[in-house]
This record gives structure tokens, sequence and C-alpha cells, in this order.
């Protein structure tokens, strides 16, 4: 008896678990489905999931407006570029602050991790007056450069350092190696771990972001993917299955990316140490 | 020789910090300190800089718009924060009995929606609260309900927001609250079962004190997140109806796009720094004088 009301508990667990990731996923599939309507029937009354007639034209239609695959490939080209050089600046800081000795070394860490703690909300529009000074608006380096330093994951690429053993190193220093050359040889073959958990929380920072791009980019050559579905959605609201399918077009490279990487994500969530 | 080393240990170690140094002292410091000295003066980017005082924050605070966008805030935090705590905690609590393949398929799943943009999140739940044919009308129809504009009522449209807003935060809320329950070792709950406690006992003796602070971290990052939410009512409602939903960030940001005069708009992004900084202070004194006692 007792085993049979573990097992109807087991039962009820699974449950609710099954009715949640359903609840997460429903207005994304939701979505994607909407874009295979024809436009009378996103938003027919009643309610219905499926189309009646699965149509393709949506899709596309918004792949061949060029500002908008324009906004794609250069969002994406974008992200890259920012990925990059977020891991890049990094990984020099975090292996400077691990391994080496240096004066102010604190000083300039705590320098580094206080920035942490200024709220986005209050930068935001100072950001904004700086980088209108250094001429960056409407220009791909405005989107990027302001981004790229994180003392978050520098902080996070650090701990990794911290973590690995010093006898390769001694060995490598002994034979003539330079404090750089340790780095390039011994610590960045090992950081494909940090690499991909900072790497992916930039790229998709980049990708999903929308107010700063609405800040300094007006040029619609330069529209990011974000702005794109924003200012479609206001110009343009009564073709719903049309953005439907836009929507769902931007978010398949985040998800594909998610899907290729999580295994190391939910690793990244044990490494960061919360718990 | 053993000079010459250390000279280049330091140099390197400089040239490796750089950029980081650099770009945060151009992107982060400079703006923060920036915004201070503008928050004093009547500055705009035509006008030469001139110092008034406390005049903007005077003004900031004698804004009832500015007052009522931080109680907006505070009730969408308090809509957002607890029920992304208490949903995440049920889920992980279910969640730690799920083995193999289901476990994998369930964790993907629910972690999706915390990939996505506030901006498409924003449009999916815009159609969904769509009064004639969105989804929410429709389920509310079945059960014998009447039709709500969900997103120009008052009453609703705060309540309309929070749920996009948990949808996206709840990912990560439940992975963490799911690794803090996976960190209990079993053997607790065992030793409590043969002296024969209930679940309530398990519940409240065991699960809830050792997950305090995992609680108040996600309390915390939970709050902090939602009292700045600008992109979810930016998109949906531009504030609206009556700046039911005008959330302290979007009032900066409005403000900012009809304000010509940059002092206000910044001495208000100031203003809300200090709430939030003082928020999660004593929140932080709360984990740490938890932690203290253990």
């Amino acid at each position: 008896m007792v085993t049979g009301r573990k097992n109807a508990l087991l039962w009820i667990h699974y449950l609710v678990c099954f009715i949640v990731a359903a609840a997460a996923l429903f207005p994304i599939v939701w979505m994607a489905i909407a874009g295979f309507k024809s436009k009378a029937e996103v938003l027919v009354t009643p309610f219905r999931f499926f189309p009646k007639e699965w149509i393709t034209s949506n899709y596309a239609m918004i792949l061949k407006d060029p500002v908008f695959s324009r906004s794609m490939l250069i969002t994406f080209v974008g992200a890259v570029i920012f990925m990059f050089l977020s891991i890049i600046i990094a990984s020099l800081s975090a292996f400077a602050f691990a391994r080496l000795e240096f004066p102010f070394k604190n000083t300039l860490f705590v320098y580094a991790i206080i920035t942490m703690f200024i709220p986005g909300t209050a930068l935001l529009i100072p950001i904004f007056i700086v980088v209108t000074k250094m001429h960056l608006l409407n220009t791909m380096a405005g989107l990027i450069i302001p981004g790229i330093a994180s003392a978050g994951h520098m902080f996070f690429v650090r701990q990794f350092y911290l973590n690995i053993p010093s006898q390769l190193e001694e060995a490598a220093l002994i034979d003539g190696s330079t404090r750089f050359g340790t780095y390039r040889h011994i610590f960045l073959p090992l950081s494909y771990p940090p690499f991909v958990i900072i790497g992916i929380s930039s790229f998709l920072g980049y990708w999903n972001s929308y107010i700063w791009p609405v800040l300094i980019i007006t040029e619609p050559k330069l529209f990011q993917v974000t702005q794109f579905i924003g200012n479609f959605r206001s110009e343009r609201s009564s073709e719903e299955a049309l953005l439907m399918a836009g929507g769902t077009l931007t978010v398949i490279p985040v998800i594909l990316v998610f899907l290729f990487f999580q295994k190391h994500l939910v690793q990244g969530i044990k490494l960061s140490g919360i718990k | 020789m053993r000079i010459s080393t250390k000279w280049n240990t330091w140099l390197t170690a400089y040239l490796m910090i750089l950029p980081l140094i650099g770009l945060l002292t151009v992107f982060a410091v400079i703006p923060f300190l920036y915004a201070w000295y503008v928050s004093f003066s009547d500055w705009s980017f035509y006008d030469p800089w001139k110092f008034v005082g406390l005049k903007n924050y005077r003004q900031v605070l004698l804004d009832p718009k500015f007052t009522k966008s931080v109680i907006v805030g505070l009730k969408f935090s308090l809509y957002v924060v607890p029920a992304s705590l208490i949903l995440a905690f049920l889920f992980g609590h279910s969640m730690r009995h799920l083995r193999g393949k289901s476990a994998d398929f369930v964790k993907t799943s629910i972690y999706i929606p915390t990939i996505m943009s506030g901006v498409i999140a924003s449009i999916i739940f815009l159609f969904i609260y769509e009064y004639q044919g969105g989804f929410l009308n429709y389920a509310v129809g079945l059960l014998g309900g009447d039709k709500i504009a969900w997103l120009s009522n008052t009453k609703t449209v705060l309540i309309a927001i929070a749920v996009p807003a948990i949808w996206l935060g709840f990912g990560l809320t439940a992975l963490i609250m799911l690794a803090g329950l996976l960190d209990i070792p079993e053997s607790y709950y065992e030793a409590a079962e043969l002296e024969g406690a209930g679940s309530f006992t398990k519940m409240f003796k065991i699960t809830l004190p050792l997950m305090k602070n995992v609680i108040l971290f996600l309390l915390v990052l939970g709050f902090n997140g939602s009292i700045q939410e600008l992109v979810l009512p930016m998109v949906m409602t531009q504030g609206g109806p009556l700046e039911e939903s005008q959330t302290p960030s979007l009032y900066i940001f409005n403000h900012f796009r009809d304000d010509i005069l940059m002092g206000n708009t910044i001495a208000s992004a100031i203003l809300l720094f200090i709430v939030c900084g003082s928020v999660a202070a004593v929140l932080f004194r709360l984990v740490n004088s938890e932690k203290a006692a253990d």
C-alpha cells in the first residue's frame, strides 16, 4: 500500500513537471504555428490552435523582405563579433587577476567588480551621451563596444583559472616560457567550459537587446532583429501572421545555439557556485 | 635578471587587464560619475553646464508621475518575485523526483523562454491578451466568464505584464532552485521518515531552512530585475492606461525622450538607483545574518 501511494505521488510529480514544461513552451509553439496561418486566422474567434490550412507564404514573404534578412544577418555578425571580443577581454584579464602578481592588483580588481553593482537603468542615458560624443551613433561599433567588457564574465573565468593546478605552469616557466606563453599554451586550451558559458551569455545578450539599438540606431540598414520586430508591430500591425513568422525566425538561431550547448549551460549554473 | 622578469610580469599583467579596465572606465565608471555631475545641473546637448544644486532632485520627487512609477515598480515586483519563487519552488520540489530523459526534456523546455528577448515575449503575449480572438479570453469564455480587455483595464494591466515577466525569468529561477534542492542530502529525509515525520514536517523543518540562502539570493536577483523592467511595458502598453503600467525605467525613458534638459532624467535614474540599492542592501543583510547563524 505504501508503494502504491508513493507511485501515485511520483505520477503527480511527473504530471506537474510536464504541465509546467507545456506552459513554458506553449507561447513559442503558438507563435511558430500562427506563422503558418492566413492573415485572418491568427486572431479568429473562436480561438483555434492549428490553422485550417497550413500556408508557408508568410515565412517566404518575410524572408524576402530585404530589411528583415539584412537585420538577421547584421545582428548575427554583430553578435558573433561581440561574443569573441567579450571572451578575449574576460579571459585576458581573468588570467592576470588569477595568476599574476602586480602592484595595485586588489584595488584594480575591486574597481572592476564594483561596476557590477551599478544598475543598468542608471547607466543607460549617461552611456548614450558618451557614445554620442564619440560619434558612434548609427554604427556597429556603437552597438558592440559599450557592452563587451564585463566584470561578471571576468570573475567567472577567473574562478575557473584559480582552480587550475600550478605545476604545469611552473614547469613551463622553468623551461623559459614567458608569463603570456603559459596563458597562451596552457590556460587557453583548457578554457573551453567557461568560454562556452560566457560566449552564450554574450551572444544572447546581444541578439536579444532592444533598448540600446532603439536608442542609437536610426538607419534602417543597421536595424537589429528585435528593433525590426518592434517596428513591424507598430507600423504594420494588421499583418499578424507575417509578424508571427518573423518572430519565429528570429527565435530559431537562439534556440539552436542553446540546444547545441545546453549541457554546458546547466554545468555553468553549477560552476558559477551560486549553490 | 630577476628584476627584469618582475618588470616583465608587471607589464604583461597591465597589458592583459588594460582592455577590461579601460572599457569599464569609459562605459561604466565615467558615465556613472558623469550622471551625478549632470544631475546637479541644467544641461542639455545644446547648452553649457549650469549648477543648480538639488533642484532636479526636488522636481523629480515632487513629480507625482515619478512617485507613481516607483509604486508601480514595487507593485510589479510584488507580483513577479513571490509568484516566480513559489512556482519555482513547487516545480523544483516535483522536479527532484524526475529521472532520465523526461528530466532532461523538462529542464530544456522550461529554460527556453529564458533565452527569448523581451520584445518577442511582449508580442506573443499581446496576441494572447487580444480582446477578440486572443487565447486568454477564449479560455475565460470556456469557464463561463466575460471577455476582459486585459491591457487597457487599470486593474489587470500590471498583472498582465507580470505574467510574461514570470515566464521569461522562470527557467533560471527554477534551475537555481532545483540545484539548491538537489544539494540537500537524501539521508536527511530518510532519517526524518524513520522518526515518523510527515511531508509538512519535512518541508518546514528540513527543506525550507536549508533553502533559505538560495531563496534570499533569488529574491535579490528577482527584485533587481523586476524593479528595472523596461521592455515589456514599453512594447505592450507604453505605460498606459493612465500610467498604471509605467515602471520607473519607463518613466526615465519617456522623460529622456520628452525633456531636453538631461538633469531631471538623470536625477530620477539616480533616485531609482538609490531605491534599488537600499532594498538590495537590506535583503543582502538578511542573507549575511543568515550565514552567520549557520
